[in-house]
């Protein structure tokens, strides 16, 4: 059994395979839900204060078993021509904000000239995240034209979209004045890594379907009739979208030790149930009717990109043939898990094979639930560089980290094409040609490849016994990667064993891999750095949270969804 | 105004960057300039005295000539504390082993400290440095401040000692917000700038790659 070991970081830390991992029960919004419903959350809307134009504002309370938290919602009239996703936007339908406790008139007012401005506006220490979000405008009408017609809108067009509002940023962690992440990581319900901002986008949801029932009502009203309330089983299938470009991949980068904490976390429940001697017949029927439940999801999944319809297709395919195993081979034998992992391996797609790596996860809650509290990251203790370091034994963590570096030609311009900057534009992170743009001196530590074969280059000539704090008293320019290679020798998942900068790098990959660890579904993207996603979907709306449909929410049921077509 | 410690962090690691030290250095001032704002002190104004001072000089004429000399000194008798301070965590094995570091002809010595905080963090035991009126000691999560105003904020010092074990006496709790005064935050925003490159029309069409339109 000890031959069952945990995956190698070298096949995990590819970006063709970071870029296509699925959620799993460790994922963020999941955990968040979990802990809602174990300790009894109760939930508040305690103002609704929107005109018939749709502005206003609205406050959701939740109160935990200790503390209150309140998401305030201004609702804006926003013409069309200024709806965009992008950072640079200046204005939105909706913004928010996450305040720790119950806020004031005075609170709710000071924040009505921030919020609606974002980063033009300023918060404080009891605000825990500021974000945005716009309609999706086709959609948004036709649910606001059905209620107010009278009747429930279509299920297919809903389907089509998943979500009547997209966020284009939440912010969290003491951005523009917020509470920073340490005055609240403490507390046991934010422990887990961007707990507050699912519980934003949770409560966003709420928000959402109010607004548009709302809408809906107003619109009925002034034409002389009453409007339709939407159903639940309607109002449950749509999610909250989001719309993500290239701010997140650097994020992955700049974070080595979470980013390794996230992985770990869902590698060692993978072995820790890739391990298991036999499954129970109950376990191995919840994992049949999740992997039914999944063949909806994978479905509905929608892409108009090259790339994802290509992607799509194997999925796909990969469906049958694991319906084909399970039919043959089954999951009775020793160490089925393990068997149906490797069988996997050597015969699915890079998405099918990370299907299957979450799904399997999903009947041993018991065992596995508990890694999501390693996820959170600290990186006081290792950000410090061990100076007494041999340049000898530099080399050779450089050399079993970064072989694939050390081998590449740097000198070819297809392999060092692009370079990651920041643009004075509100500081939107972009990607750019590195031959064709301006922008090579502005260039950020974003390639740690390169800068890792360019550190063992600088070394060649150094003995072995010296220590690497006399080589950086003269080369204080390696300092940054080699802090990075003494953290992913104690840390392997720490790093992207990739180019991140050659002529044919996906960003996607890497805003999958996160938005994965976060919970999303139904990955669009919509060119290789940008990318619509659906969170929450299928979730129970937070009145009707309970134990029992706090777990397996984000699969389909497949009986309701029979019953959702008639409505 | 009050800001967070995670948007002093970000503005000190571009501000560095912007006035040319590396970007490992840049990370290291950046913790630092934290690190002394959460125990209240000036952080932004003296890193951004000391980014004027030292705006874009080679890094090698106020670096340590060597470490393993009996007192480090800069050619330029001008040492940077953020070079001074990373080799001297670079060091804490050696620290330890011999006692004391001295250093001679420093620049704003309270911009070492933080980095004694990580040497005391490795260590397992607390760190102090002293200079001209001044002891400072730290085992990397409290601080203990001994000495007036006006030389803990000292522009340059002769001399700067070292040392480990140290005791701590008068234990001072870091905060979780900072006033930052206005006139530093500008100078700060200043270096930063420098490390964001000029809109262009083809880098706002390209480089974020939305494309398409998002009104649908």
């Amino acid at each position: 059994m000890n031959t069952i070991t945990r995956r190698d970081p070298e096949l995990v830390m590819r970006l063709a395979r970071l870029g296509s991992i699925h959620q799993s029960r460790l994922s963020f919004m999941r955990v968040l839900l979990r802990r809602l419903a174990r300790e009894g959350w109760r939930f508040e809307n305690t103002a609704f204060n929107v005109n018939d134009a749709g502005e206003g504002h609205a406050v959701y309370t939740v109160y935990s078993p200790d503390r209150a938290y309140s998401l305030i919602a201004y609702a804006h009239d926003l013409p069309p021509e200024k709806r965009s996703d992008r950072v640079i936007a200046e204005a939105w339908d909706a913004t928010f904000t996450l305040f720790d406790g119950v806020p004031s008139a005075a609170d709710i007012e000071r924040l009505s000239h921030n919020i609606p401005v974002q980063e033009a506006g300023r918060v404080s220490g009891t605000e825990l995240s500021v974000s945005r979000a716009n309609r999706s405008v086709r959609l948004w009408e036709h649910v606001v034209s059905s209620l107010a017609a009278g009747h429930q809108p279509d299920l297919e067009q809903i389907e089509a979209v998943g979500y009547l509002m997209r966020t284009t940023a939440v912010y969290g962690s003491g951005k523009l004045g917020a509470a920073d992440r340490e005055m609240i990581a403490d507390r046991p319900e934010f422990r887990a890594p961007f707990q507050v901002e699912m519980l934003s986008v949770y409560l966003t949801r709420w928000f959402v379907l109010d607004l548009v029932q709302h809408m809906a009502d107003r619109r009925a009203a002034s034409e002389g009739r009453a409007a339709a309330q939407l159903s639940p089983e309607i109002g449950r299938v749509m999610g909250v979208g989001n719309s993500t470009g290239l701010g997140m991949a650097p994020f992955l980068l700049n974070h080595p030790v979470l980013f390794n904490n996230w992985v770990a976390a869902r590698e060692n429940a993978i072995l820790a149930v890739r391990r298991l001697a036999k499954a129970k017949s109950e376990e191995i029927a919840l994992f049949q009717s999740l992997v039914a439940r999944s063949k909806i999801t994978i479905d509905q999944w929608h892409s108009e990109h090259p790339i994802q319809i290509e992607k799509l297709k194997g999925l796909r395919a990969d469906v049958i043939k694991v319906d084909g195993y399970l039919a043959g081979v089954g999951l009775s034998a020793e160490h089925p898990w393990d068997a149906l992992y490797r069988w996997a391996e050597d015969n699915l797609s890079l998405e099918g094979q990370e299907w299957i790596a979450s799904l399997i996860l999903e009947p041993y809650g018991a065992h596995v639930d508990s890694f999501a509290e390693e996820m959170a990251g600290d990186n006081t203790a290792t950000f410090r560089i061990a100076g007494a370091m041999s340049v000898g034994d530099l080399r050779a963590l450089l050399t079993e980290i970064y072989a694939w570096a050390i081998d590449t030609d740097w000198q070819a311009p297809e392999n060092r094409a692009r370079a990651w900057y920041v643009s004075e534009e509100k500081l939107e992170p972009r990607l750019g040609e590195r031959f064709e743009e301006p922008i090579e001196e502005y260039e950020q530590p974003l390639a740690p490849g390169r800068d890792a074969a360019r550190l063992f280059h600088a070394l060649a000539h150094w003995p072995d016994e010296a220590q690497v704090a006399d080589f950086l008293l003269r080369h204080p320019e390696h300092r940054h990667v080699l802090r990075r290679a003494q953290i992913v020798g104690r840390a392997p998942y720490a790093e992207i064993r990739d180019n991140t900068i050659s002529d044919q790098v996906l960003p996607i990959d890497m805003l999958r891999c996160k938005l994965a660890f976060f919970g999303a579904t139904q990955f669009d993207p919509r060119s290789d750095r940008w990318v619509r996603i659906c969170m929450y979907g299928n979730a129970p709306l937070p009145t009707e949270l309970t134990q029992e449909n706090a777990d397996y929410w984000v699969f389909p049921a497949v009986e309701t969804e029979l019953e959702e077509g008639t409505a | 105004m009050s800001h967070s410690l995670n948007e002093i962090e970000a503005m000190a690691k571009r501000a560095a960057r912007g006035a040319g030290l590396s970007w490992g250095l840049s990370e290291e001032a950046a913790k630092g300039t934290r690190w002394l704002s959460a125990f209240g002190f000036p952080g932004t104004e003296m890193l951004a005295e000391l980014l004027v001072m030292n705006d874009r000089i080679p890094p090698i004429d106020v670096s340590p000539v060597s470490l393993s000399a009996d007192v480090w000194h800069a050619p330029t008798r001008r040492m940077s504390p953020l070079i001074a301070g990373a080799s001297l965590s670079d060091c804490a094995v050696r620290l330890l082993q011999r006692g004391t570091i001295t250093m001679q002809n420093v620049s704003l010595p309270l911009l070492a400290v933080p980095f004694m905080g990580g040497a005391a963090l490795r260590l397992g035991v607390p760190v102090a440095a002293e200079w001209d009126g001044a002891r400072v000691a730290t085992d990397g999560k409290q601080l203990c401040v001994q000495g007036a105003a006006d030389a803990l904020r000292a522009k340059h010092v002769g001399q700067l000692v070292f040392s480990a074990p140290a005791e701590m006496t008068g234990k001072r709790e870091p905060l979780m917000r900072a006033d930052v005064c206005e006139t530093s935050w500008g100078q700060l925003g200043s270096f930063a700038h420098r490390t964001f490159a000029p809109a262009t029309e083809e880098s706002r069409l390209r480089g974020a790659g939305a494309g398409g339109s998002d009104n649908d």
